[in-house]
């Protein structure tokens, strides 16, 4: 019913053709999304254990589920197999079994060590280190596919946490106004003059933080801004003729609210949806950074920009996270302009 | 409107007290607190030096007396209740003290003035430069709208209006410091600063502040500058410069003389929020750059546990913070006549 909606609805047919005649904000869109799959996917790309193993023409599936130990393939021991090795192991013996790993054949947690020499390693096509590896030797390709998946997952739940919140509030606020109104504006500003960054350090310092308790600190601390907006657009619309039509015809405050004022109000939500993301993922990168985020050995873009400006005589393991960032966020910035293109155009009557 | 900003500065006494309140109960209450980390820490320290030294037993190296623990807690005022904890906290911040610092065993005013002169260094050279390079960029690209030079500016503010300062600073400091060795990978000054002579220092000075400064202007640049711009934009579209053009005025005339001073105004609208910027710089460039600064204090003394060095930046930062936006509030009213704060419903 929803999509028949808005399948029909003229207004989301103009804005969708807006948007997508706004070519860089277009390609960036399809770009992140197919970014965002591949990421989804990542254990399928980026993985230790193997796609397909073929042993005694018996076909094995490593690549979700348990691990399979290594007796299964004829080795001598318990513990979980290693691919690469099974997969020399396999070519020396020529025996027609065979191993197919996924193109980067590491994950984010293992420490890739070599004989006398200490990591971190240079990029390397023959180990299949593309972006080389850490400090610790972890490959670099796989941090940062697994700390992209997990920042970009963390900046939309966070959106989603904040923008709840925000929304019921704001709305709130701006429908019923007084007492009510008046208690959350003084919420907002305490908030609103905390140092926000520098909060979320002191908290993070006290009760080091695990995935779910940083992402309810930086909500706790984050949810104003959407509010203060969502206040200001339904203390407009409350006050414009459909509204007080919907109301003289009866509608209760929850079906005025829900079903009208909100609808009207999606352009001021949307628009900020890309916006929140790139501050989300900035914002967790930058507590990584300083060391107050997830701890570690969580794979992190944050975690890997300080090792970065630690070992600058290895330039590959800043530069692959900062070049990735300002991808990822350029492209999310893009999406953002052309958003907000779409729902807003802004029609310059400029001088000539 | 005075009485509205009257009333806005008093309005900084409970918000701070908010503030405050906050923050002091978040490392009071949370279990595993400062004392329980630092008891944490040092059993672990202990047992490294028990595992390494053969000679000694396992046992006993990692836990204090009850006694010593009590005496840490009076130490670092933990074996007061939350509330009492702070309300004598916050009677001695009123009396201007707070506090002695737990790492440098010194007035933590005296830690925290002795970085001021630092980050002010850099505050205010970032100020100068943003105002003198956005203002005319913002103009130039205004009046020379869609030609090439409006293009290939706004792609590099666009840039910088994606990327955030930190990550600009650190592909600054791995590019041009670690790969190239064109400036200095850290610090405020060399080491032989004080052998130079005057110009020397100011030269050392500026060698060392290139790269921390990029960073800063990519934070600021961008926004001050499509400000600019946009609105110098919507003012020259406006009904009273065509009039004047109309009635023979010439364009420059009335681009500086009618439309500029009025799109001052929404530059305007965050001028005051330079002050946070101008004294406490930032955790994070500061903190790449490893500039002895005030942020750089408040990093080093969140790692260090320095909580009376943490709550005192705390109420410095969060005074100037508030500070800056009644400026910010100021500076509109004086630019814009127009604007009536105070009456009826907010200003947003």
């Amino acid at each position: 019913m929803i999509g028949k909606d808005l399948a029909l609805n003229p207004l989301t047919l103009k804005q969708w053709q807006r948007f997508k005649s706004i070519r860089r904000g277009y390609w960036s869109a399809i770009a992140l999304v197919v970014a965002l799959l591949l990421s989804a996917g990542a254990e399928l790309l980026v993985n230790s254990r193997a796609l397909v193993v073929s042993y005694q023409g018996e076909w094995h599936f490593p690549t979700y589920g348990d691990f399979i130990p290594g007796r299964t393939f004829g080795l001598d021991y318990d513990y979980e197999t290693n691919y690469r090795d099974l997969k020399r192991t396999f070519s020396g013996q020529g025996a027609g079994d065979w191993v197919l790993m996924p193109p980067v054949p590491y994950d984010a947690f293992e420490n890739d060590l070599k004989v006398g020499v200490y990591p971190p390693y240079a990029p390397s096509i023959t180990s299949r280190h593309f972006l080389g590896t850490d400090t610790t030797g972890r490959d670099i390709v796989a941090r940062l596919v697994y700390g992209f998946r997990l920042a970009f997952a963390f900046a939309a739940i966070l959106l989603a946490c904040n923008f709840a919140i925000g929304i019921a509030v704001g709305c709130a606020m701006g429908f019923w106004g007084g007492a009510f109104d008046l208690l959350f504006q003084r919420v907002i500003e305490i908030l609103n003059n905390v140092p926000f960054l520098y909060v979320i350090m002191i908290v993070a310092s006290v009760i080091v933080p695990g995935f779910w308790t940083l992402m309810a600190v930086m909500v706790f601390f984050g949810w104003t801004g959407m509010t203060w907006y969502m206040r200001t657009s339904t203390y407009k619309e409350k006050s414009r003729e459909y509204v007080l039509a919907v109301r003289a015809l009866g509608a209760s405050s929850t079906r005025q609210i829900a079903s009208h004022i909100i609808p009207n109000t999606i352009s001021v939500i949307v628009t900020f949806i890309p916006f929140s993301i790139a501050s989300g993922i900035t914002a967790l990168t930058a507590i990584d950074y300083l060391g107050f985020g997830l701890p570690p050995p969580t794979p992190s873009w944050g975690e890997l920009l300080s090792q970065g400006t630690r070992h600058l005589e290895s330039p590959w393991i800043g530069g692959s996270v900062v070049v990735a960032m300002v991808l990822v966020l350029l492209m999310v910035t893009y999406v953002g302009e052309a958003v907000r293109e779409a729902f807003d155009p802004k029609q310059f009557t400029y001088y000539e | 409107m005075t009485s509205y900003f009257i009333r806005r500065f008093l309005l900084i006494v409970p918000t701070f007290i908010g503030v405050t309140i906050l923050v002091f109960a978040v490392t009071r209450l949370v279990p595993g607190g400062p004392i329980e980390r630092m008891l944490q820490e040092a059993a672990m320290a202990g047992s490294d030096v028990a595992a390494s030294t053969s000679g000694f037993a396992g046992h006993g190296a990692s836990s204090l007396s009850d006694a010593q623990i009590d005496q840490l807690k009076a130490y670092y005022g933990f074996d007061k209740p939350v509330i009492v904890g702070y309300a004598e906290w916050l009677g001695k911040v009123v009396r201007l003290d707070l506090g002695t610092s737990t790492r440098y065993s010194e007035p933590v005013w005296d830690t925290i003035k002795d970085r001021f002169p630092i980050s002010i260094f850099y505050g205010i050279t970032t100020l100068i430069l943003t105002y003198s390079v956005c203002i005319p960029l913002g103009i130039v690209k205004a009046i020379r709208h869609k030609t090439t030079f409006d293009n290939l500016t706004s792609a590099v503010v666009f840039f910088g209006y994606a990327i955030p300062g930190y990550v600009v600073a650190i592909a600054l400091l791995t590019v041009f410091a670690g790969n190239l060795g064109w400036f200095p990978l850290s610090g405020f000054v060399s080491d032989d600063f004080d052998d130079l002579g005057t110009l020397g220092k100011a030269a050392d000075v500026a060698y060392h502040a290139v790269l921390p400064l990029i960073a800063y202007l990519a934070g600021s640049f961008a926004v001050t500058t499509m400000l600019m711009k946009n609105s110098l934009m919507d003012n020259l579209a406006a009904e009273y410069v065509r009039t004047a053009i109309a009635k023979g005025m010439a364009f420059r005339r009335a681009v500086f003389a009618h439309a500029f001073r009025n799109s001052l105004v929404p530059i305007a609208t965050s001028f005051g929020n330079n002050i946070t910027l101008i004294v406490t710089g930032s955790f994070l460039i500061e903190q790449i750059f490893n500039i002895d600064g005030f942020g750089l204090l408040g990093w080093e003394s969140l790692v260090e546990r320095d909580y009376p060095v943490v709550m005192g930046i705390l109420v410095i930062s969060s005074i100037l913070f508030m500070v800056g936006n009644i400026l910010s509030d100021i500076c509109v009213a004086f630019v814009d006549p127009r604007v009536k704060f105070g009456s009826g419903e907010s200003s947003q």
